[in-house]
């Protein structure tokens, strides 16, 4: 596994570094002092694991992954910070209490080693890093609510001005990207345009209806009716037969 | 007791009035009736303060009591008066002639009134009793309160710097042992005496700058080249009593904001000296009081209460933008004459 670590303190990505000497299987490849310096080593970079501060200056750390396009996995490392405990414990993320313990560590590295070997996101299959496939987990923040989510689990984004709101479970926080960038990034063979307001993921699609005009009315599996443009349809409907 | 001095005024009104109108009975029978008014003054308005006890008249609303209370009263009444009616058949003492059933209805409403004036006199004393017990457990509690928010207030070290710290040292022990070693009486001075702030209201000056140096050192250790501390410390103020941690908490705030959200860092200067009557302390960090200062939490607004509650409004805060760059936080305190 290739990291980085990101912390605005020396010290703690010394201490850090050598605590992972003690795991062959984990190669620290960079280090970031900040968000920026985080953001443009990630993508140059392309590790599959990040240790990440939270407190930091200039962006946060949750700041930061939410302008990601995609997430790599992530390991949270905090002194103490109670609003940011919280965030884990309701969406189950993992993180580290600095001064890290070593089995916490251990742990956090086995679990990782476990979702990975059940859902290979071998990074070698990504031949073209500019679009995201349906296993890429991205990170949603709203207001202080976060989430990773995998793309496969959004059924819905629904255009509200420059943002997005985005279905999955019983959420739908917004975030801060225009449906148009969206479509680009995202895989067609999923995700599908059905009209101007909508992106729907094919595989979370429940019944489909005609609707007047021509058009189509999917229905989602979270309950959603969305409307296909007569135009769309057209191109649904061929991506739907042989 | 009460009942004595009350009764008391009535038996002396009783005789005044007897000597004003120059009434014509003799001494025997003037004294007679007085003791037997007083004696069953007290027995009968006794026996009423103990009903209007038992039952817990005094907590119940005024609509509620008075047609009880009304009641009560010519119960009372006409029970003195039967007491006093009995003690003169009993005594033969002479009386005017009318019938029994007349005469005590006129003792009745003669007495009704005596009861009325105790009752009146009873409730006033009760109510102002009430408030003024009131009044002193109001104090005592918003004492209480000061002193626990005082405490509260000082014990106020943030966890997160503890943590960091440790976490910056368990580092240094490879990197630099010796750096290491001086860390750690650091944070043990700092732990301390956030420990000990809690027993004194006041501190040398002296001490709270020892300890504030030994976090920006700690800090400095965190931060590296980000943070550039200045000092700039009249001597002389060095003697001056100030709250313990105090200077800390404005610190440890001008770090967060100036210091820990900036890439690049920035300075923190720290000034003491005299300024008319004023120990002056003063806090300064790169950056920006972005509009309000709502945001900026804990650490301000406790200084602020600290001070009132320790000087009144002798001693001001405030905080400003003192330069396009530069956030000052400023402390005086009236000076101490030694």
């Amino acid at each position: 596994m290739r990291a980085i670590i990101i912390d605005d303190e020396r010290l703690a990505r010394a201490e850090l570094r050598k605590l992972l000497q003690d795991f062959p299987e984990v190669e620290v490849v960079d280090e970031a002092a900040n968000a920026e310096e985080g953001i443009s080593k990630i993508e140059a970079q392309n590790p599959d694991l990040i240790f990440l501060d939270i407190q930091m200056p200039g962006k946060t750390g949750f700041d930061m992954l939410a302008s990601l396009e995609r997430s790599p996995n992530v390991i949270f490392t905090t002194a103490y910070d109670e609003y940011a405990l919280k965030a884990f414990e309701v969406n189950a993320l993992d993180y580290l209490l600095k001064p890290v313990e070593p089995k916490r560590l251990a742990d956090a590295i086995q679990k990782l080693h476990f979702v990975e070997s059940k859902e290979p996101v071998g990074n070698g299959e990504h031949t073209n890093r500019s679009l995201l496939s349906e296993n890429d987990q991205v990170f949603v923040k709203d207001g202080e609510r976060c989430w990773f989510v995998r793309l496969s689990d959004i059924r819905l984004f629904e255009s509200v001005g420059n943002y997005a709101k985005v279905f999955f479970g019983n959420n739908k926080p917004l975030i801060l990207k225009s449906l148009n960038a969206l479509e680009e990034r995202l895989d067609e063979k999923t995700f599908f345009r059905a009209n101007r307001k909508h992106i729907v993921n094919l595989r979370m699609i429940d019944k489909i209806e005609p609707y007047f005009n021509g058009g189509l009315l999917l229905e989602l599996k979270g309950g959603e009716k969305i409307e296909v443009s007569r135009r769309q349809t057209v191109k649904f409907k061929e991506m739907m037969s042989l | 007791m009460c009942q004595l001095i009350g009764w008391g005024m009535v038996v002396a009104s009783m005789l005044f009035f007897a000597r004003a109108f120059n009434i014509t009975i003799s001494k025997n029978v003037l004294f007679g009736r007085i003791a037997i008014v007083f004696v069953g003054g007290i027995l009968t308005t006794h026996i009423l303060r103990l009903f209007i006890k038992w039952r817990g008249w005094m907590l119940q609303s005024v609509e509620k009591v008075i047609p009880k209370l009304a009641i009560a009263m010519v119960i009372t009444s006409l029970m003195f008066s039967l007491f006093i009616l009995a003690c003169i058949g009993l005594f033969d003492l002479p009386h005017e002639k009318q019938t029994f059933a007349a005469r005590l209805l006129a003792s009745t409403v003669n007495n009704g009134l005596l009861i009325l004036a105790w009752v009146l006199i009873y409730y006033f004393y009760h109510f102002i009793e009430k408030s003024r017990k009131q009044q002193l457990e109001t104090l005592q509690l918003e004492a209480l309160i000061k002193e626990l928010e005082l405490k509260t207030i000082k014990a106020h070290i943030n966890p997160h710097f503890i943590f960091n710290s440790l976490n910056s040292i368990r580092a240094l022990i490879d990197e630099n042992p010796a750096r290491a070693r001086t860390a750690i009486t650091e944070l043990s001075n700092i732990l301390r005496s956030s420990m000990q702030a809690d027993k004194t209201e006041t501190v040398s000056f002296e001490k709270e700058l020892s300890i504030v140096k030994d976090y920006l050192a700690l800090e400095n250790m965190r931060f590296e080249d980000r943070l550039k501390v200045e000092y700039e410390i009249d001597e002389d103020t060095l003697d001056q009593q100030v709250p313990p941690m105090m200077l800390q908490t404005l610190v440890e705030n001008a770090i967060k904001h100036g210091i820990s959200k900036h890439i690049r860092g920035g300075v923190i200067k720290i000034i003491s000296d005299y300024k008319n009557q004023y120990h002056q302390l003063a806090v300064q960090n790169t950056g920006n009081l972005n509009g309000g200062l709502n945001a900026e939490g804990f650490g301000l607004s406790s200084t602020q209460n600290r001070l009132g509650l320790l000087y009144g409004d002798k001693a001001s805060f405030e905080i400003k933008q003192v330069t396009p760059s530069t956030v000052e936080a400023k402390v005086l305190i009236p000076v101490q004459m030694n």
